[in-house]
């Protein structure tokens, strides 16, 4: 019997990438940037609307994975959790620097009812689509930082809610309290433009 | 009011519910169609959420820097790397960047030292027009690590000729340096297990916090949901939890015989809770207790060689190529139930006076040149 040993040569998974770069192997650090940098952007921009800066920390961030790549963790599970976290914390030193205010977290950790998730209507699965998309784009522009931020994390980036609260430093309850909050909003913003549209439509007609 | 867990808020901050719209496969489309059919007046809620989940994914992704932006960072942070190494004049922009932006080149040299063979999907990676397998073996990074993205099931040889068949989204790994001494995996997901015998060297699965422990046999683990299960087809496992256990304990119930924890027989199965450590015994079953256990029984009597072959085709997702002309129908009588895929291959071409090569996920079957 005569086995052929074949190796395949395909994108590194994140241990592989992580050790090329704590042995200065500069292909897969440009991996790693290049896989990653965008979205970092990305969430950074929720943090912050200063885009300078945004670039700024997600370069702060790069920089000093090159430079200390040879003290870095040996273990590690997600590059692309440790990328963001990282992130966060750049970007919170470098609003507190910038504006000499630390940053005030305010957690609300108190439990909500269930009952409020029950108030689902009707209308909302009769609106169309492109209501909808409007609906979620306005309701985007107006959320508090942090609702935004579990938002981002958990839809677009898609971290789970453990993974969300390690990144913000929060409780998991916070994490599903935030999302929570941001998805009745989305409601409550639905049920006031209704509201609005009708007093409209009653002031034409009367 | 009543607490409903399918209202339109419930499901769109659903995890399993975010990921069938965001990631559908064929369990959670099957489940979520489950869902429909009982409960068809959800039909419009199922939509509405899905819409909201859809457009909060794209929403919140929409500041991606530009390209101008995304070329800056770049420059930045090459330009530390060359401040770093001590160059000092300004290398022309457009002469580039020193990075090789070809991803592929950094497993090339990974890839060099790897000490066992592999398998991998090439059908589905067509299909996908991405990689369908990631391998992971570093000189320095001592653990090796296959995943299956893709969605048909992959085979994965390990360095003794144990075969392990990786369900869609399942991750095998094991340290390349330990492996001498021990035969050690860790599991997450659904993979079927058929370990070549070493009574020397015992072979251990770990999946979060249960140890299956076997010397050769063949069984089944489905760690991709709340509850670990084991299913053994032959041969005899023990099981037990590692939970709670430090590394010394550890090491002394893997050492020990069959006094700790669970054995189990043929047929017989496990259920093991990650939340807790409990681990609770199925009731014995000739049908699975694993959903889509359908491993094949390998049981030839006067089989047709081509009929054999094509069950080994599908059980391993992997390409036969022989000469038909002269094998197809070669009647084959043999138990190779349990056997892993290599032992099956020698099997049947010991009976056919054939040897065979593997090549990829191709294994190619020739008249043996030394008769």
């Amino acid at each position: 019997m005569s086995v052929t040993f074949e190796f395949i040569k395909k994108n590194g998974t994140d241990q592989e990438l992580w050790a090329g770069i704590r042995n200065s192997n500069e292909a897969a650090f440009t991996a790693v940037f290049d896989l990653y940098h965008k979205p970092l952007y990305n969430y950074g921009s929720k943090l912050c609307s200063n885009t300078s800066l945004v670039e700024d920390a997600v370069q702060d961030v790069f920089i000093d994975i090159w430079r200390l790549r040879q003290g870095l963790t040996p273990e590690i599970t997600s590059i692309k959790f440790y990328l963001y976290r990282a992130l966060r914390r750049r970007i919170h030193v470098g609003l507190s620097r910038h504006l000499s205010m630390e940053e005030i977290g305010m957690l609300d950790d108190e439990d909500v009812p269930h009952s409020i998730a029950n108030s689902e209507t009707i209308l909302i699965e009769t609106e169309s689509s492109l209501i909808r998309a409007r609906q979620v784009q306005e309701l985007l522009a107006k959320l508090p930082e942090r609702q935004i931020e579990a938002i981002t994390l958990r839809y677009f980036e898609e971290f789970n809610t453990e993974e969300i609260a390690q990144i913000m430093g929060v409780s998991e309850k916070s994490v599903r309290n935030f999302i929570y909050k941001a998805l009745t909003s989305l409601r409550a913003h639905r049920q006031a433009r209704l509201i609005s549209t009708l007093i409209f439509w009653f002031t034409l007609v009367f | 009011m009543k607490y409903d867990p399918y209202s339109l808020t419930e499901l769109i901050r659903n995890d399993d519910f975010i990921a069938w719209v965001l990631h559908p496969d064929e369990e959670l489309d099957a489940r979520w169609n489950v869902f429909l059919h009982d409960n068809p007046e959800k039909k419009n809620t199922v939509e509405s959420a899905r819409e909201y989940v859809i457009l909060l994914a794209r929403d919140t992704g929409r500041h991606m820097p530009t390209p101008q932006q995304s070329d800056k960072m770049r420059r930045m942070v090459e330009e530390h790397m060359r401040r770093e190494d001590g160059q000092t004049e300004i290398i022309p922009l457009n002469s580039g960047w020193r990075w090789t932006r070809v991803a592929a080149s950094v497993a090339v040299i990974f890839g060099v030292g790897m000490f066992s063979y592999w398998f991998y999907n090439k059908g589905s990676e067509r299909e996908l027009g991405v990689s369908s397998v990631h391998v992971i073996a570093s000189r320095e990074a001592d653990q090796m690590v296959r995943v299956n993205t893709a969605h048909k099931p992959m085979m994965v040889l390990l360095p003794d000729g144990s075969s392990v068949v990786l369900d869609p989204a399942a991750t095998i790994s094991f340290s390349k340096k330990n492996w001498q001494n021990q035969r050690e995996v860790t599991l997450s997901g659904k993979a079927f297990f058929e370990i070549a015998k070493d009574p020397q060297r015992p072979f251990l699965v770990y999946s979060h916090g249960l140890a299956t422990k076997v010397l050769g046999t063949s069984f089944l683990i489905d760690a991709s949901k709340d509850d670990v299960k084991v299913q053994v087809t032959t041969g005899v496992v023990r099981v037990f939890s590692v939970k709670d256990l430090s590394e010394t304990q550890k090491q002394k119930h893997v050492e020990e015989a069959a006094s700790y924890g669970m054995l189990l027989e043929h047929d017989q199965g496990i259920a093991f809770s990650k939340e807790n450590g409990e681990i609770v015994k199925l009731p014995d079953l000739v049908a699975s207790n694993i959903e889509g256990n359908n491993t094949p029984i390998f049981v030839f009597d006067e089989t047709p060689v081509e009929q054999v072959f094509k069950q080994l085709e599908t059980t391993y997702n992997v390409k036969i190529i022989y000469d038909k002309a002269n094998w197809a129908s070669f009647p084959l009588n043999a138990t190779l139930t349990g056997k892993p895929f290599i032992s099956k291959l020698e099997v049947i071409c010991n009976a056919l006076d054939a040897v065979f090569t593997i090549q990829e996920n191709e294994v190619r079957i020739k008249p043996n040149p030394n008769l």
